[in-house]
This record gives C-alpha cells, sequence and structure tokens, in this order.
C-alpha cells in the first residue's frame, strides 16, 4: 500500500505522476556552475562625490549561483548611503507612513443620540431616589458616552519632503552599516523555482526576509519565484519606503535601483523650494526628461 | 399603584435555579470559550488555509525550520580564524595584483582604484573563506588595513554561547539549548 501526504496526493491529481508520490524531500534544482575569468562588473558614482566625502563601496553579486557573490565592485554615494544614523527621522517617517493613511470609524452615541430619554424618570423631590432629567445620560447604565470617540476621524498630516527623503537615506545607510544590503548587476534567475531563491538566501545568511528591489521590468523567473513565497518581496525602485525596509532583514537592490535612487534622492539636497507643487509637470525633476 | 421599580413588561428576568445548573453542566463538557476550545474549532480550518497558501515548503521542512528557528536561530556569519602565514599569503597576493607598482613597503599599496582593489580582495576571498563585509569594504584604504581586518578572527556564536562555555559562580545557571 503507497501512503501519500496530502501535499503529495495534490501533486498527483495535478498530473505529476508517480514521482510525485516518493517520500523523500524534493531537492532544488542545481544552478550552472559560475563560469571563470569574467572581467569585473565595476560602478562608479555617477553624481560626482565632493571632498572630504569618499564614496562607500559594496560587493555586487549575481542571482544566477548561490556562491556568485563577488562579481564586482560598486562605488556608492556618502550623501546617500553613508549618512548619520538619524534614529529619530528613521521613527517619524516610519510613524507618519502607518498614521497618515488612517481614518478611525468608531463611533459611539451621545445621549442626544441615544433612544428615549426624552422624560424626566421621576419627580425632582420627594420620591427618595437621586435626581435624574433622563434615563440616558452617561451616568445610566445604556446611556450616551460623554467623551467617546465622534468618528469618523482622520490623521492625516505631511511630514516635509525633505523629511522623508532624509529618512530613506538613513534607512539606506543604516541598511550598509549592518551589512544587510546586498547589490546585484541584475535579477535574472536560472529557475523560477521558489525553493532555489529560499535556498540562496538560506547559503549567503540573508536572514528571515528579504526585499529586492529593480527599477520598472522584473525578469519573468524572479516574479515567478517570489509570487508564491511571504518571507520575500520584490518592489520596484519607486515603491522603496522606510517601513519595508526595516520590516524587511535584508535589502537586496540591481545596479539600476541604486543609479535611480542616488539621483532621485540626491536632487533634492540641490533643488529650489517649489513655486508649484511638484505633482505637476516640473522641467527640472530627475524623473521629468 | 405600580412601584416605580417595578421591572417593566419586557423586561428582563434572572435565569431560574433548573436553568442555571443546566447551563453550567453544558459548559463543563463542552471545551468552551477558552484557547483549547477555540483551536478545537478554527484550528484545523486555519491549518489547511496555510498550507494551501504557502505549499512551495514542504510541510516537513517547515515545522523542522520553525523548530530549529525558535531554539536557537541561525548564525548570521561564517566563523573564520586567521591562518599562520596570513601575513606572507597576503604580502604575495598585494605583489602578484599590483605587479611592478608595488611600493617600498607593501603594507601601504593604496587601493583607490577600484579594479586593482577588487582583484585583491576578491583573490583573497577565495583563498581564505572570508570576505570583506559590505559596511567595511570603505574602511580598506591600504593593504595594510586588509592585513588587519584578516588578522581578527570571527565566530559564530553569541555571547550567551561564550558565557555558557565560560566558569560561572554555582549560584549562576544558564539553560540554553543547541
Amino acid at each position: 500500500m503507497i501512503r501519500a501526504g496530502a501535499a503529495a496526493l495534490r501533486a498527483w491529481s495535478r498530473g505529476r505522476g508517480w514521482a510525485a508520490l516518493s517520500t523523500e524531500p524534493p531537492a532544488p534544482p542545481a544552478a550552472p556552475e559560475p563560469r571563470k575569468e569574467e572581467p569585473p562588473v565595476l560602478r562608479s558614482c555617477r553624481v560626482p562625490v565632493l571632498s572630504p566625502l569618499s564614496p562607500v563601496q559594496a560587493w555586487v553579486g549575481s542571482l544566477r549561483h548561490p556562491e556568485d557573490t563577488l562579481r564586482g565592485l560598486a562605488d556608492l554615494h556618502p550623501d546617500v548611503f553613508a549618512v548619520s544614523p538619524r534614529l529619530d527621522i528613521l521613527h517619524t517617517v516610519a510613524t507618519w507612513q502607518r498614521n497618515y493613511k488612517r481614518i478611525s470609524h468608531a463611533r459611539v452615541r451621545t445621549r442626544a443620540e441615544v433612544r428615549g430619554g426624552g422624560r424626566k424618570p421621576w419627580r425632582q423631590k420627594g420620591s427618595g431616589r437621586a435626581r435624574h432629567g433622563s434615563t440616558r445620560s452617561p451616568l445610566w447604565r445604556g446611556g450616551g458616552i460623554a467623551h467617546g470617540p465622534r468618528g469618523p476621524t482622520s490623521y492625516f498630516y505631511m511630514v516635509p519632503m525633505r523629511v522623508r527623503v532624509l529618512g530613506l537615506k538613513v534607512a539606506l545607510s543604516v541598511k550598509l552599516m549592518q551589512d544587510e544590503l546586498h547589490v546585484v548587476d541584475s535579477l535574472e534567475m536560472p529557475s523560477s523555482d521558489p525553493r532555489y531563491l529560499l535556498e540562496l538566501a538560506r547559503a549567503r545568511r540573508w536572514g528571515h526576509s528579504v526585499l529586492l528591489v529593480d527599477t520598472n521590468e522584473f525578469p519573468e523567473n524572479i516574479s515567478a519565484a517570489v509570487e508564491g513565497l511571504k518571507s520575500i518581496t520584490l518592489i520596484p525602485a519607486l515603491g522603496l519606503n522606510v517601513h519595508s525596509l526595516l520590516k524587511h532583514q535584508t535589502l537586496v537592490l540591481t545596479l539600476d535601483a541604486v543609479a535611480f535612487l542616488e539621483q532621485r534622492l540626491l536632487w533634492h539636497d540641490t533643488r529650489y523650494s517649489p513655486l508649484v507643487p511638484f505633482s505637476l509637470p516640473h522641467r527640472d525633476a530627475p524623473g521629468a526628461a | 399603584m405600580r412601584h416605580p421599580r417595578w421591572p417593566r413588561e419586557g423586561a428582563r428576568r434572572a435565569p431560574s435555579m433548573a436553568a442555571v445548573r443546566a447551563l453550567r453542566a453544558a459548559a463543563r463538557r463542552s471545551p468552551g470559550l477558552g484557547p483549547a476550545g477555540l483551536r478545537a474549532l478554527w484550528g484545523r480550518r486555519k491549518e489547511g488555509r496555510e498550507v494551501e497558501a504557502d505549499g512551495a515548503v514542504p510541510e516537513k521542512e517547515k515545522e523542522e525550520r520553525s523548530e530549529a528557528s525558535l531554539i536557537r536561530p541561525p548564525p548570521r556569519r561564517r566563523s573564520y580564524v586567521p591562518p599562520q602565514d596570513l601575513q606572507s599569503c597576503l604580502e604575495s597576493h598585494v605583489r602578484e595584483v599590483f605587479g611592478p607598482a608595488v611600493p617600498e613597503d607593501w603594507q601601504q599599496a593604496p587601493l583607490q582604484e577600484t579594479r586593482l582593489k577588487h582583484r585583491l580582495l576578491a583573490r583573497l576571498a577565495a583563498e581564505l573563506g572570508h570576505a570583506v563585509p559590505n559596511s567595511q569594504l570603505h574602511r580598506m584604504r591600504r593593504a595594510g588595513d586588509v592585513l588587519g581586518f584578516y588578522r581578527s578572527p570571527v565566530k559564530d556564536g553569541t555571547e550567551i554561547d561564550e558565557l555558557v562555555a565560560a566558569e560561572l559562580p554555582p549560584n549562576l545557571k544558564i539553560i540554553w539549548q543547541q
């Protein structure tokens, strides 16, 4: 008699056949061996670094093989990746991200809204009981609430744009200085199996959760692999935010994402104050051209 | 005349003694509203949903991994012990990478150029099995800094492991399962 677990039976019904009923745990697919003697991937900062600052650096690896971590060396701009660790700014921006979208719908009835309670329950004097004017006052059981929530209440507020930008810079710097930031040349993978990605993260000791960041388009393999996983998230560089950086243990950036972030975050250091909101088209904005 | 405190017609009355006894007996028999009762009611449904959602990892591996990480999380760093011939090994690599441009004191060889730096550090990482982490890369300005980095050993345990191994006073006990 063949004993099969629930997962194996589901695979059988999907048409995988006799191979699905094997009781050994399936091994993740092997990646191709790394090719030797490739030219190193070297990246320098496009935005000039003014002295006395000097660029910080990170290894450039790739996802093609678990051992392929030292493919090249990337220079990172110190005004983005080596800012002083302002934890108060991280707290400000993270709290803002949690609260500005919040609308609390809690609402309770006051003594005027509770049904009933228009008549004086007993006469003012002579009955021996305490004097009351209505059966729905806050003192009564079943009465209205005196100072309760009167929703919907909005907790919307805005933190200045430069503080939010600084929050991102501080978060990136903290990730780099705590050895939780890795740079990768691109997100190409040899297979779209989620187990390969988990095995890679485990072999490179990346931690419980990984945040992968790329600009615009993702290769098919990585999007298919990440779809089934809860601990690995894939986001475009526009969606990078302090809450996600703090929530995930490891951050993996592609070279394109690094260039994008440097350009966008450094623009705020030298821009004019807006005469017109930035949501309208500007000629000198970094994303405009 | 009716007393004003007399309960109105629709008011709730206190349950009779027989009803209270029946309720208590039923509560004793059923698991109740405690955590055990709720788990009995909802527990199986939740497990089914989780398995279907994250079907990538088989159940056995998931259980093992969660149990292992609860007892002791996997170490974030690989342990490294500097070899005996570290200085000579480093010197040979520096001379190989820099070629004729090595200055008098090889420890003063500058690593400003990214190409040379990458070549040297990648070779050392491949040979010694220990790479310079991203946070220390910007500190490696000369070959001497690299030598200083590779001289320091790295442990993959935590301070609690050291405490457990060290000599403790008789009234201090540390239980740290491995």
